[in-house]
C-alpha cells in the first residue's frame, strides 16, 4: 500500500519516457492519473488506519505491529564490512499518526500541483518527469522509517526541485535554483553525519544488529554504553542535536536561514510555490518530531526556549517583513516563515496541546498556503505583475476571485471558523501553558496583529477602492453598458475559470469544515502526540537512568 | 438535551442559514433574496422569544441556568494530566434569554427596515446575507457556555462588522475604516486571548462555570496578581469590542457603513458585546482588576460626550453617544453594579437602535445628507421619525419615564456607592464623571434635536464646494423631504416604545423594582473567597464592612438595621417586599450592593439636575439664541478643536503605532534582503573566492607540480633519448668511457 502511494508518480515518470514530448495532453492527464491515484490510496489508508495506535517507538512489547501501520520492511542493502561488522540498510515504511496527515496533506497537494501545472508550456514531457519524481521523492520521506532511505528521499527531492525552478522559474531563476539547492544540500551533509553516528550507536533489540531503523532509534535503551552517541556522550549528542536541527531549520525554513525561501517562492512557477509552500517545509518540522527531538530527548529538553525563541522570531520578523513587501507573492512568501514559527513554537512547548497545534498548523499551512499560491498565480496569469500597488478596485470586476481571496487570506490571518486558527490557538494554549515557554507565547502574540495587518492592508490595495490610474488592467463597457475588467493579452475568462474554481475551492471546503469541526485530521494525531510528548518528557528520562 | 436548548440551537443555525443561502444565490433571487433574510429572521425572533417566555416569565427565577455541551476536541490520554477534551456548548440563563430576544428583535427590525434602507444598492442581496452571518455570530456570543466558543463567535461578529463597515468598499473612507476596524479590535482580542490563555493554563478547561468552580476551590496557583491580569486581559477584549478608550478610535469611523448596521452592530449589539463579556466573566474580576475596569469606563463615557458636543454629522454624533454610553455601562460593571450595567446594556440597545434608524431615515429623506449644518425644521415632514426620535433621545438622555433613566440612574448610585467603600478620594472622580457626561449627553442630544428637527430648513445653506459625495445629486437642496415608508416607520415605534419605563419596571424611578434587576442578579465573585484568604484580605474585609456601616453579621442579611446612610436603601426595600438581592459571601460585594442601595436616591436627584441644566444648556444656545455657538467655540478655540478633533487620537495613533509599525517593518525587511541575505550571498561570494583561490593553487601550485614532474621526465627524457641511438659503436664508446672513468676514479682513490 505505501510502497504503492510512493512509487505511483514514479510509474508515471517511467511511462512519460516513453510518451512523445508532442502529446502534452497525454503526458497531463497521466500525471493527473497517477496523483488521483494517489489521493484514492491516501484515502483508503485513512480509513484503514486506526488512530489508537501510538506510533513513534516500538510498543512496549518491543513490537511494531501494536504502534506503527501499513508496515513494509525489507532488507535492502547489506554490506560486510569487515571489522565494523555489517551495514544493514533496510527498506522500512509505516505510518503513525504523525506522517498519515501529512501523506493526506502530500496527495492533496500533489493533485493540486499538477492541476496547476496545465498552463505550463515549455517542455512539458521534461516537466512532469521531474514533478512526479519529486512527488514520489516527498513521500518517500513521510513514510520511510529507516534513516538512510529517509535521507535517499530526503536528497532526491533536491534535484527535480532545482531543475523545476531553474528552467521553468522566473527572470531570476538561477539564482533563486543554485541558492535553494546548495542551502539544502548544505543541511543535509551534515544530517549524513549524524546518520552514520547513530547507525553505530544504535541496535536493533529484535535482531542485535546495527540499524538505520528510526523507530529503534527513537527508544534510548537501544543505544550502545560508550559508543558516540550512546548516553554517556553528552557533548556529541549536543553537536548531532545541533547540526540535525538547523538540517531540519533550513527547511523550515527558520530565522536565519530562511532567505532562500522569498527567492525561490518569487522564481518558481505556481506549482511549484503550492508544493514546495504545501509539502515541503513541513519537511523540516516533521523531521524535527520524527528525528530531531525523539533521538535526543534530553537535548531537545535542554533546547525548549531556545527551539521557542526562534519560533517566535520567525513568527513576529515574518510578519514584520510580509508587511513591508510590494510584491504579493513575496509576501506571502514571508507570511509563510511566520506560520511555520507557530509551528516551532508549538513544538517548544512540548506539550500535547502545543504539538498537536503545531503538527495541525502543518496541516492547515499546507492547504491555506496552497490556497494562497495558487491566488497569487491566478491574478499573476492575468496581469504578469504581482506588485500589490498596481490593481485596486479588484473586488468589483472580479467578485468570484475576491470572495475566494477573503477567504484564503482570512484563513491565514487566523479567523475562527477557518482552520488556521485552530492550530494557531492550540499552539498558543500549549506555549502558554509550559512555563518555558510563556513569555514567548505573550510575545508571539502580536504576530496575530500583525498578520491580520499586511493581510488586510493587502487585500485592501488590491481589492477594495477603485482602479489605480497606473493599474495594470483596464477598464471597458460591455453591451448592457457595465464595466467589465480586461487584461493585456489574456484570452481567458477574466473571473476565475473551472480548472482554478476545481483547484481552489476544494481547498477553500477542508479550510472551513476543519475549522468547524478539526477531529478528522486532529483525531487521528492525538495518541501519537500524547506518545511522543511522553517519549520526549523529563519523567521518561530521569527513569532511564 | 432540554427542549430549550435544541430550539436554541435552531435559533443560532437559522441566520447562518441564510447567510449561506443568500451569499450564493442572492443574485438568482428575485429581490436579491431579501425575503428568506427577513423570513429566517422573523423565525429567529418567534422562537427567541418563546425563549424567553419560557425563561423570563413562565420560569421567573433568579438561578435559572440550563447548559448542554459536547466534546469537541478529544486530546486522548495526556501524559501528566490525564484525559483532556475541549468542550463546547450552549448555556442559557436569564441573561442569556433576553440577549437572546433583544438581538433577534432588532436584527429583525433591521432586516425589514434595510428593505427599505438598501432599496436599489448594487449588492442588496450580500448586504442581508451579512446580516445573517453576523445575527449569527452575536446569537453565538450570547449562548457560549466557554471562553473558547465566545473567543470565535466573538471574531466572527469582527468578521462581519469588518465586512458591512466596507460594504460601500469602492470607497476608500469605508475601506480604510473597515481595515482599521478589524484591527483595532484584534489589539484588544489578544489581550482577552491571552486573558484566555492564563486561565485555561490553569484548569485546563475553557467552561466559565468549571473556571469559577476552581478558582473557588483555590485552584489558582500562580500569584493574585496574575488573577488581576487575567480579569484586565479579558477586559481588554471589551475594550477594544466595545470601544473603550484608549481602543475607541474604530467605532466612529465604522459609521462609513450603512446605517441600519450601525444601528445593529455599532450601537446595539455587537459592541456591547464586550459589555455582555465583562458580565460573565465577572467573577473572575479581582477589585483591582474592577478598579481598572471602572476608571476605564469612567474616562471612556466622559471622552465620548466631551468629542460628541461638536461633531456635525449626525451619525458621528451617536457614534460617541455610544462610545460614552458604553463607557457608562463598563463604568457599572467595575463598580460592582452588575445588574444596573447590563440593564443599561438592553436599555440602550433599544434607544440607540432607534436614533439610529431614526437617522438613516432622515438621511435616506435628505437623499444622503449627514451632516446636521445643513439638516433644520424637519419635525413637520417627517413626524413619525420626529416623535420615535424624541422618545429615544429622552431615554439617551436619561430623563424620568424612560427606560434610560432608570438604567443610568443605577449605575450612577453603584458609583457613587463604589466610591464610598473604596473610601473615597480618586474614586470619586468616577460618579464625578459619570454625572458630568449625563449634562454632557442631554446638551449633545438637545443640540441634535434642535438642529435637525427644528429652526429652519437649511439644505440651501450648504456651499457647493462640497458637493462630493458618492449620492451628491445636481439639485442638491430641491427635493421634497418625506415621511419614510412604513416599513421603516414601524421599526422605529416598536424601538421607541421599549424605550419607556413600563417594559421594565412599574415604578419610573426605580428599575430596582423591574423584572429584569431581580432576575440578573450580581454573581457571587470567585475571587476573594478563594484558595485561604490572607490576613491582610481579612482585614481588608473587615473595613469594607465597615466602611459600608454595618458589621460582619450584616453581611448576611440584607436587611439589616444599618446607619443613618444606609437608612434609604433599607426603606426601598422594604417597598416592595418580594425584591431580595442577592446575598453574598463576600463582604466587599455586599458592601458595595449595600451602598449602592444607599446612594440611589441621591443618584436620582443629581442626575436630574444634571440632565435638567444640560437640555437648558442646550435650550439656551441652540433654541432660544442667548448664546452664540460659534462666537464660543472661537473664543475657547484649543478647547474646541481639541474637541472637534477627537482628542487627536488617531493622529496620535498615527504618529506612533501606525508609522512606528511600518517603520519597523521596513527596517526588518531591509535589514533581512541585506544582513541576513547579505550573509548568505556573502558566504557564497566568500565561497566562490576560496573556490577561485583553491582553483588558483589548484592550475598553478598543484597542477604545476604535477605538470612540472612531467615537464621534467619530459626533458630528462628527451636528453636521455639522445643517448638510446641504436648503434653499437656508439654505446661501446659509451662503455669505454665509463670504465675509463671509473678507472680514473679508482686510481685516484688508492693513490695516497
Amino acid at each position: 500500500m505505501l510502497s504503492l502511494i510512493v512509487f505511483l508518480p514514479i510509474i508515471a515518470a517511467l511511462i512519460i519516457v516513453a510518451v512523445p514530448s508532442s502529446q502534452k495532453q497525454v503526458i497531463r492527464l497521466l500525471s493527473l492519473v497517477a496523483a488521483l491515484a494517489q489521493g484514492v490510496l491516501a484515502y483508503f489508508i485513512w480509513q484503514g488506519y486506526d488512530p489508537s495506535l501510538p506510533g513513534i517507538t516500538a510498543a512496549a512489547n518491543g513490537s511494531l505491529d501494536g504502534s506503527f501501520q501499513f508496515i513494509e520492511r525489507l532488507p535492502w542493502i547489506t554490506l560486510d564490512l569487515g571489522t565494523l561488522g555489517t551495514l544493514n540498510i533496510e527498506y522500512f515504511l509505516g505510518v503513525d499518526g504523525l506522517s498519515i496527515t501529512m501523506v493526506i496533506l502530500t496527495a492533496l497537494i500533489s493533485i493540486i500541483g499538477v492541476l496547476s501545472s496545465w498552463t505550463i508550456k515549455k517542455q512539458v514531457k521534461g516537466y512532469f518527469l521531474l514533478y512526479n519524481i519529486l512527488s514520489t521523492a516527498m513521500m518517500g520521506c513521510f513514510v520511510a522509517l529507516d534513516f538512510f532511505l529517509f535521507y535517499v528521499f530526503w536528497e532526491l527531492m533536491l534535484l527535480p526541485m532545482y531543475f523545476l525552478i531553474g528552467i521553468w522559474g522566473g527572470p531570476n531563476r538561477e539564482y533563486a535554483a543554485i541558492k535553494f539547492f546548495l542551502y539544502t544540500l548544505f543541511g543535509s551533509v551534515f544530517m549524513l553525519l549524524v546518520m552514520i553516528g547513530l547507525y553505530f550507536s544504535v541496535i536493533d533489540p529484535a535482531t542485535g544488529n546495527h540499524t538505520f531503523s528510526l523507530v529503534a532509534m527513537a527508544s534510548q535503551e537501544n543505544y550502545l554504553p560508550g559508543s558516540i552517541l550512546g548516553p554517556e556522550s553528552v557533548t556529541w549528542r549536543y553537536v548531532a542535536f545541533i547540526v540535525l536541527f538547523i538540517g531540519f531549520a533550513i527547511k523550515v525554513p527558520m530565522f536565519p536561514f530562511h532567505t532562500w525561501l522569498p527567492d525561490a517562492h518569487v522564481e518558481a512557477p505556481t506549482p511549484i510555490s503550492v508544493i514546495l509552500a504545501g509539502v515541503l517545509l513541513k519537511l523540516g518540522t516533521y523531521g524535527m518530531m520524527r528525528i530531531n527531538f525523539p533521538l535526543f530527548p534530553e537535548v531537545f529538553q535542554a533546547s525548549l526556549y531556545v527551539i521557542g525563541v526562534f519560533g517566535a522570531i520567525n513568527i513576529i520578523y515574518g510578519a514584520f517583513c510580509a508587511l513591508a513587501q510590494q510584491d504579493l507573492k513575496k509576501m506571502v512568501a514571508y507570511s509563510s516563515i511566520s506560520h511555520m514559527g507557530y509551528v516551532l513554537l508549538g513544538l517548544a512547548a512540548a506539550n500535547t496541546e502545543g504539538m498537536t497545534g503545531a503538527l495541525y498548523q502543518m496541516f492547515n499551512h499546507g492547504t491555506i498556503t496552497a490556497m494562497l499560491f495558487l491566488l497569487v498565480g491566478v491574478i499573476y496569469d492575468r496581469a504578469h505583475t504581482r506588485a500589490i500597488d498596481k490593481f485596486g478596485g479588484l473586488a468589483t470586476y472580479m467578485p468570484v476571485y475576491a470572495g475566494l481571496v477573503t477567504v484564503a487570506w482570512f484563513a491565514s490571518l487566523g479567523l475562527p471558523g477557518l482552520s488556521g486558527f485552530i492550530s494557531e490557538a492550540f499552539v498558543f494554549v500549549g506555549a502558554f501553558s509550559s512555563e518555558v515557554t510563556r513569555s514567548l507565547a505573550m510575545v508571539s502574540v502580536l504576530g496575530i496583529v500583525f498578520g491580520a495587518a499586511y493581510l488586510l492592508w493587502s487585500l485592501q490595495r488590491m481589492f477594495l477602492g477603485k482602479r489605480k490610474p497606473d493599474a495594470v488592467y483596464e477598464l471597458q463597457k460591455n453591451a448592457e453598458g457595465e464595466e467589465m475588467i480586461h487584461f493585456h493579452d489574456w484570452k481567458g475568462k477574466n473571473d476565475l475559470d473551472g480548472r482554478e474554481l476545481a483547484m481552489l475551492v476544494p481547498l477553500a471546503v477542508i479550510i472551513i469544515i476543519l475549522g468547524v469541526y478539526p477531529m478528522p485530521v486532529m483525531g487521528l494525531m492525538t495518541t501519537s502526540i500524547n506518545k511522543l510528548v511522553e517519549v520526549l518528557s523529563p519523567m521518561m528520562m530521569t527513569a532511564l537512568h | 438535551m432540554h427542549s430549550l436548548i435544541q430550539l436554541s440551537i435552531i435559533v443560532l443555525l437559522l441566520p447562518l442559514l441564510s447567510f449561506v443561502l443568500l451569499i450564493f444565490f442572492n443574485r438568482r433571487l428575485p429581490r436579491g433574496g431579501d425575503f428568506l433574510g427577513i423570513g429566517f429572521l422573523g423565525a429567529t425572533f418567534a422562537i427567541s422569544v418563546y425563549i424567553f417566555w419560557e425563561v423570563v416569565v413562565t420560569a421567573y427565577d433568579p438561578s435559572f441556568r440550563i447548559a448542554w455541551d459536547f466534546t469537541w476536541i478529544d486530546f486522548g490520554d495526556v501524559p501528566g494530566f490525564g484525559p483532556l477534551e475541549i468542550r463546547m456548548g450552549i448555556m442559557i440563563d436569564n441573561l442569556t434569554a433576553i440577549m437572546l430576544a433583544m438581538v433577534s428583535l432588532i436584527s429583525f427590525l433591521v432586516h425589514l427596515y434595510s428593505t427599505g434602507y438598501m432599496q436599489g444598492e448594487r449588492y442588496y442581496g450580500r448586504f442581508f446575507a451579512y446580516l445573517g452571518i453576523f445575527t449569527f455570530s452575536m446569537l453565538g456570543i450570547v449562548l457560549s457556555d466557554n471562553l473558547f466558543s465566545i473567543y470565535i463567535f466573538w471574531e466572527l461578529v469582527g468578521l462581519s462588522s469588518y465586512l458591512l463597515i466596507g460594504f460601500y468598499f469602492h470607497k476608500d473612507s469605508a475601506a480604510d475604516a473597515q481595515k482599521k476596524a478589524f484591527l483595532t479590535n484584534r489589539v484588544g482580542d489578544i489581550g482577552m486571548w491571552l486573558g484566555i490563555l492564563i486561565l485555561y493554563s490553569q484548569f485546563h478547561t475553557f467552561g466559565y462555570e468549571e473556571i469559577y468552580q476552581h478558582i473557588r476551590d483555590g485552584e489558582f496557583h500562580m500569584s493574585q496578581a496574575w488573577l488581576t491580569a487575567a480579569g484586565i486581559l479579558l477586559f481588554m477584549g471589551c475594550v477594544g469590542k466595545s470601544a473603550q478608550f484608549p481602543l475607541h478610535v474604530w467605532l466612529p469611523d465604522a459609521m462609513e457603513g450603512p446605517t441600519p448596521v450601525s444601528a445593529l452592530i455599532h450601537a446595539a449589539t455587537m459592541v456591547a458585546a464586550g459589555v455582555y463579556f465583562v458580565g460573565r466573566i465577572f467573577p473572575v474580576l479581582t477589585p483591582d482588576a474592577l478598579a481598572v475596569i471602572a476608571f476605564v469606563g469612567a474616562v471612556t463615557a466622559f471622552m465620548a460626550a466631551t468629542i460628541a458636543i461638536t461633531q456635525h454629522d449626525i451619525k458621528r454624533v451617536l457614534a460617541y453617544s455610544t462610545v460614552s454610553q458604553l463607557g457608562y455601562m463598563v463604568l457599572g460593571l467595575g463598580v460592582g453594579a452588575y445588574s444596573a450595567g447590563l440593564f443599561h446594556l438592553l436599555t440602550h440597545a433599544f434607544f440607540k437602535a432607534c436614533l439610529f434608524l431614526g437617522s438613516g431615515a432622515i438621511i435616506h429623506a435628505m437623499h444622503h445628507e449627514q451632516d446636521m449644518r445643513w439638516m433644520g425644521g424637519l419635525w413637520k415632514k417627517m413626524p413619525w421619525t420626529f416623535v420615535t426620535f424624541i422618545v429615544a433621545t429622552l431615554a439617551l438622555a436619561g430623563l424620568p419615564l424612560t427606560s434610560g433613566f432608570m438604567s443610568k440612574d443605577a449605575i450612577l448610585a453603584g458609583a457613587l456607592g463604589y466610591a464610598e467603600v473604596e473610601g473615597g478620594g480618586i474614586y470619586y472622580l468616577i460618579p464625578a464623571l459619570g454625572f458630568f457626561s449625563a449634562m454632557l449627553t442631554a446638551f449633545y442630544m438637545g443640540r441634535q434635536i434642535w438642529l435637525v428637527f427644528f429652526g429652519k430648513s437649511r439644505t440651501h445653506l450648504k456651499p457647493v464646494d462640497e458637493h462630493h459625495g458618492d449620492h451628491a445629486h445636481d439639485d442638491h437642496g430641491h427635493h421634497e423631504v418625506h415621511e419614510v415608508a412604513w416599513n421603516m416607520r414601524l421599526p422605529l415605534v416598536v424601538l421607541a416604545g421599549l424605550s419607556v419605563f413600563a417594559v421594565y419596571s412599574p415604578d419610573p424611578l426605580d428599575g430596582a423594582k423591574g423584572w429584569f434587576m431581580h432576575l440578573v442578579q450580581t454573581p457571587q465573585t470567585a475571587v476573594v473567597s478563594s484558595g485561604g484568604v490572607h490576613e491582610g484580605e481579612h482585614l481588608e474585609a473587615a473595613m469594607y464592612a465597615e466602611a459600608a456601616g454595618h458589621g460582619e453579621a450584616a453581611v448576611h442579611d440584607d436587611t439589616h438595621a444599618v446607619d443613618a446612610q444606609g437608612h434609604q436603601a433599607v426603606e426601598a426595600h422594604d417597598d416592595h417586599g418580594e425584591h431580595h438581592g442577592p446575598v453574598f459571601d463576600d463582604p466587599r460585594q455586599a458592601a458595595i450592593a449595600h451602598a449602592a442601595h444607599a446612594n440611589h436616591d441621591t443618584a436620582i436627584r443629581y442626575s436630574t439636575i444634571m440632565v435638567a441644566s444640560g437640555i437648558g444648556l442646550a435650550l439656551i444656545v441652540y433654541a432660544f439664541g442667548w448664546i452664540n455657538p460659534e462666537k464660543t467655540a472661537r473664543r475657547i478655540r484649543p478647547l474646541y478643536l481639541y474637541s472637534f478633533n477627537k482628542w487627536y487620537w488617531d493622529e496620535i495613533y498615527d504618529a506612533t503605532v501606525i508609522r512606528g509599525s511600518l517603520l519597523i517593518s521596513r527596517i526588518l525587511a531591509w535589514f533581512d534582503s541585506n544582513i541576513v541575505d547579505g550573509l548568505v550571498n556573502g558566504a557564497g561570494a566568500l565561497t566562490r573566492r576560496v573556490g577561485f583561490f583553491a582553483g588558483g593553487v589548484d592550475r598553478y601550485v598543484v597542477d604545476g607540480l604535477v605538470n612540472f614532474t612531467a615537464f621534467f621526465v619530459q626533458t630528462t627524457g628527451s636528453l636521455l633519448k639522445k643517448i638510446q641511438t641504436g648503434r653499437v659503436q656508439t654505446y661501446l664508446v659509451m662503455v669505454l668511457l665509463a670504465v675509463t672513468a671509473y678507472i680514473v676514479y679508482y686510481v685516484f682513490q688508492i693513490m695516497p
